[in-house]
């Protein structure tokens, strides 16, 4: 087998080959028009874009519609490539949505584990007070570099546990637009691939938030990072297109959207706000990279050193357009996350979910006031003063929906039949985390009391807590929940205890740590802090915040060492160890390529445990 | 019923306990740093207040969910499912309004607060900062000389008139609370009274490029003489050498 047969290697090598081709593209109309042949900055754009193309080309996630428009029929493929051995599939373009879901979750995983590093990284650098070993430039670009990282890793892992669950739990064959679906996925390789690159043409420096003129200026890792995430942002727009038909359109007869496993209404809620709101970060990145390559003066407020069109544009209207997605971003993040929890709960309590509609509702709710607050970012920025007041009560009104879904799980663990699996461990690690961090929310949304605060560690603080809460917690949950579904074997239920026991604690010293860091006066963003601040107590903290990350990079390792074990030698987990409601409990560990045999009919509620009927049956072979 | 009221009362006690725990840990780790300006007096009242209600919520849901953990664990040997209940349209609503009702109070709260904090005092003085990369300059709008050092009159309310010679920063003494960014291509204004004499650093807290960590500038509080002396002497002679 050659290594060609690989689609990850090809869709590499397409990358690089696009890239050239883009770079040979520029130079040459640059001669044509009497130009110096070599410009680095429109170099590298185009071929960054000519690289995404060529990354999914060679992979082949766009043969099929190419072969359309020759008129070829494509039929579709089921079952591992031929002449190839199974695992390659994984590799390559697959339209199956369980091989996608898992192409995502490692992909995103993959990205968890360079962004925990390189924060690992400047974490040893902060560990005590004067500079160690990171330069001033290494350290601004690790920090943006972690922070972006992160949030692809974040849009990975819910794509993943998305397109892996949602036809599942919907009894579909498959998603609305299979091929959709794989060309939503290879996105994201081109993407993250352009955005890790940047390190190695001078990086970016002005943290993931991009603010020009900063990020107007700086290095041309700039215009790698402004494509990558273009691409990965137009992963998010087909891939959330896609989960909306197939929640709208694939329920089997009998299941109202009120009567499907809440889960899909968090994919839901997830994918309007994907669908509506990731153009906004797309333009105002491709508005900085038109300004720094065709010299569009945007946000370019016209200073010396400034080329065309000065005194044209503002930089403030770049943080508006920015935080138009990037507040209802964090929503993204986290409300698949929180659809775990309210998807978990019943089955470890063995009662229904408390309230489903209305926690159905909030998630709906969250994502449309999420749309009204990007002000919140701002209150500082220099805005019309009377914007901070209309900012500040809509960002209030957030904490309400979100209060719903607290009491909600209150409400389905009382009365309840409580067992402590990893997964149950994880669910109740996320309920207390993700609590501190919406509870240090209103303080950051009222104005006077963000002026100390803003851009300080206490935001890091607030924002780790709503991420792990919302997403690392519930991403690590879900991880262990279906591991048996996935590979038909249980994970080592020791190791995974251990894993809480060690991760929780000590993320709880970190974000903790980071808000009373931020409080004494540490800002963000900064290489070195006064080892004075806090009447000297910031030493002692810095070094729990470092050590603490370390325990949950060590927690995160254990976490996989265990899964790579069990899938080989862990017991059989049979069909449904965790005697649960849903439909994808109900069919073969691990699911066969075609997951249902049989039609799916609802007969019941998704969450009655307590009642003998059941949520879904299959009518019997043969029968109508 | 009857057993579910008396678990609700030791809920109630055990919540109200833990409501100060909390918030006495929450005091521990955050320790603002000495409040030394009109504007920190109310931000600080404002924060304390936020500080309870984070410490009363916090107990809330985590004694509630820890009581039920010991409470409803499953017990060796029961295979019984948990209690059959759906949901309850009173509570819901309850805790839909309650919240709502606090945020807004919140939001009035800080509506006073922001209104007072930012009032236009009558006999405000203006000093200029300009922030570039990385530095800061300081002048008086009448006069030519710069300043590397920001000297302030003590109980005189300052209006800072902000501007930048390249990109974003932000003028941050956090023993004043108050930040404004400073936006090139624009002015931007930051009101302060600060009350207390002494030796203060103001921070840029927007990240500015390589040596963003190092943006710091020395800021004396003096007595009003001591502020009109500098600027007719000291000044002139920093910025002739
Ligand atoms: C209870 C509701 C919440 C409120 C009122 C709230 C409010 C705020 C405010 C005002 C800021 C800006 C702070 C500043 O820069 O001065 C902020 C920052 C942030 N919040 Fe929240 N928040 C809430 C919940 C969440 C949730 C659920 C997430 C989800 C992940 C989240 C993620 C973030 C992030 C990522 C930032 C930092 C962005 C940056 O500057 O890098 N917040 N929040
Ligand atoms: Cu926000
Ligand atoms: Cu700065």
């Amino acid at each position: 087998m050659s290594l060609f047969s690989l689609g990850l290697v090809r869709a590499i090598v397409g990358q690089i080959l696009g890239m050239l081709t883009g770079m040979a593209t520029t130079m040459l109309i640059r001669v044509m028009l009497g130009l110096p042949a070599w410009a680095a900055e429109p170099s590298w754009t185009v071929g960054a874009i000519f690289s995404i193309i060529g990354a999914l080309w060679a992979v082949g996630a766009l043969s099929d519609w190419a072969k359309w428009m020759k008129g070829e029929e494509t039929p579709m493929h089921h079952g591992p490539p031929e002449g190839k051995p199974a695992w390659t599939r994984y590799f390559g373009v697959d339209y199956n949505h369980k091989v996608i879901g898992v192409q995502y979750t490692v992909w995103g995983i993959f990205l968890l584990l360079v962004g925990g590093t390189m924060a690992l990284i400047f974490r040893t650098e902060l560990a005590e007070s004067g500079r160690q070993f990171l330069s001033l430039e290494l350290y601004n670009n690790f920090i943006g570099m972690h922070g972006f990282i992160m949030i692809f890793a974040i849009l990975l892992g819910i794509g993943g546990m998305a397109n892996y669950l949602v036809p599942l739990m919907l009894g579909a064959e498959d998603m609305a637009f299979p091929r959709l679906n794989a060309l939503g996925f290879w996105f994201n390789v081109p993407g993250s691939l352009l955005l890790l690159s940047s390190l190695f043409i001078g990086g970016w420096d002005a943290g993931w938030t991009a603010y020009p003129p900063l990020s107007a200026r700086g290095p041309i890792g700039y215009q790698l990072f402004f494509l990558g995430v273009f691409a990965v942002g137009l992963s998010s727009i087909v891939g959330s297109l896609n989960l909306l038909v197939t929640i709208l359109q694939m329920r089997p007869k009998g299941m109202s959207l009120f009567k499907m496993p809440i889960f899909c209404w968090a994919v839901f809620a997830t994918s309007l706000i994907q669908l509506t709101a990731t153009q906004l970060i797309g333009l105002s990145f491709l508005m900085v990279s038109t300004q720094r390559a065709l010299g569009m003066g945007f946000f370019d407020p016209g200073l010396p050193g400034a080329t065309l069109m000065t005194g044209l544009g503002d930089p403030i209207l770049f943080q508006h357009l920015f935080w138009f997605y990037s507040h209802p971003a964090v929503y993204i993040f986290i409300l698949p996350g929180l659809g775990i929890i309210s998807e978990l709960l019943p089955v470890f309590s063995r009662k229904p979910l408390f309230g489903y509609k209305w926690i159905a509702l909030s998630s709906l709710a969250i994502a449309i006031v999420g749309f009204l607050v990007w002000g919140h970012h701002m209150f500082v920025s220099g805005y019309a003063p009377v914007l901070r007041y209309a900012f500040m009560y809509s960002s209030l009104l957030v904490a309400v929906p979100t209060g719903v879904k607290f009491f909600s799980w209150l409400g389905t663990l009382w009365g309840g039949k409580l067992t402590f699996e990893t997964p149950m461990l994880f669910v109740l690690g996320a309920i207390s985390v993700f609590l501190i961090g919406g509870l240090s929310g209103p303080i950051l949304g009222t104005v006077p009391s963000d002026l100390p605060l803003h851009d300080t560690y206490f935001v890091v603080g607030h924002f780790h807590a709503t991420m792990f809460g919302g997403f690392v917690f519930p991403f690590f949950a879900a991880l262990y929940f279906w591991f048996p579904k996935v590979t038909g074997r249980m994970y080592n239920e020791t190791l995974g205890k251990i894993h809480f026991a060690i991760m929780t604690p000590a993320f709880w010293v970190q974000t903790l740590g980071q808000m009373g860091v931020g409080v004494m006066g540490m800002r963000r963003r900064i290489a070195d802090y006064d080892p004075t601040l806090g009447g000297g107590s910031i030493e002692a903290w810095q070094l729990s915040i470092t050590i603490a990350g370390f325990l949950i990079g060590f927690g995160v390792l254990l976490m996989l060492w265990n899964f790579f074990q069990s899938a080989e030698v862990g017991v059989l987990a049979g069909d449904n160890p965790w005697r649960s409601r849903s439909p994808e409990w109900q069919i073969p560990s691990p699911i066969p390529e075609h997951s249902f045999a049989s039609p799916m009919v609802v007969h019941g509620e998704p969450y009655d445990y307590g009642l003998p009927e059941p949520y879904v049956a299959f009518a019997a072979a043969g029968d109508d | 019923m009857q057993n579910n009221t008396r678990h609700f009362a030791a809920i109630g006690v055990l919540v109200v306990i833990f409501t100060f725990v909390v918030f006495w840990i929450l005091d521990a780790v955050l320790k603002f740093p000495l409040a030394a300006s009109t504007q920190a007096g109310p931000i600080d009242s404002l924060i304390q207040g936020h500080l309870w209600i984070i410490a009363f919520l916090f107990s809330l849901v985590v004694v509630i969910a820890i009581y039920s953990l010991f409470l409803f664990r499953r017990r060796e040997g029961d295979t019984e499912e948990g209690q059959y209940i759906h949901g309850n349209t009173t509570l819901e609503i309850l805790w839909t309004a309650l919240p709502m009702v606090v945020v807004i109070a919140f939001g009035y709260w800080s509506t006073v607060v922001l209104v007072d904090i930012t009032q236009r005092p009558d006999n405000e003085i203006i000093v200029n900062a300009e922030g570039y990369q990385w530095g800061w300059n300081f002048s008086l709008p009448n006069s030519d000389a710069v300043t590397q050092e920001l000297v302030l009159p003590v109980d005189t309310p300052i209006r800072m008139d902000l501007t930048s010679k390249d990109v974003l920063h932000n003028f941050w003494v956090p023993e004043f609370r108050v930040k404004q960014d400073i936006v090139p291509g624009r002015t931007t204004y930051l009101r302060f009274t600060p009350t207390i004499e002494g030796e203060y650093r103001l921070i840029c807290s927007e990240l500015c490029g390589l040596n963003h960590t190092g943006m710091i500038a020395p800021v004396r509080v003096v007595s009003q003489d001591e502020f009109a002396a500098f600027w007719n002497q000291d000044v002139q002679t920093a910025s002739s050498k």
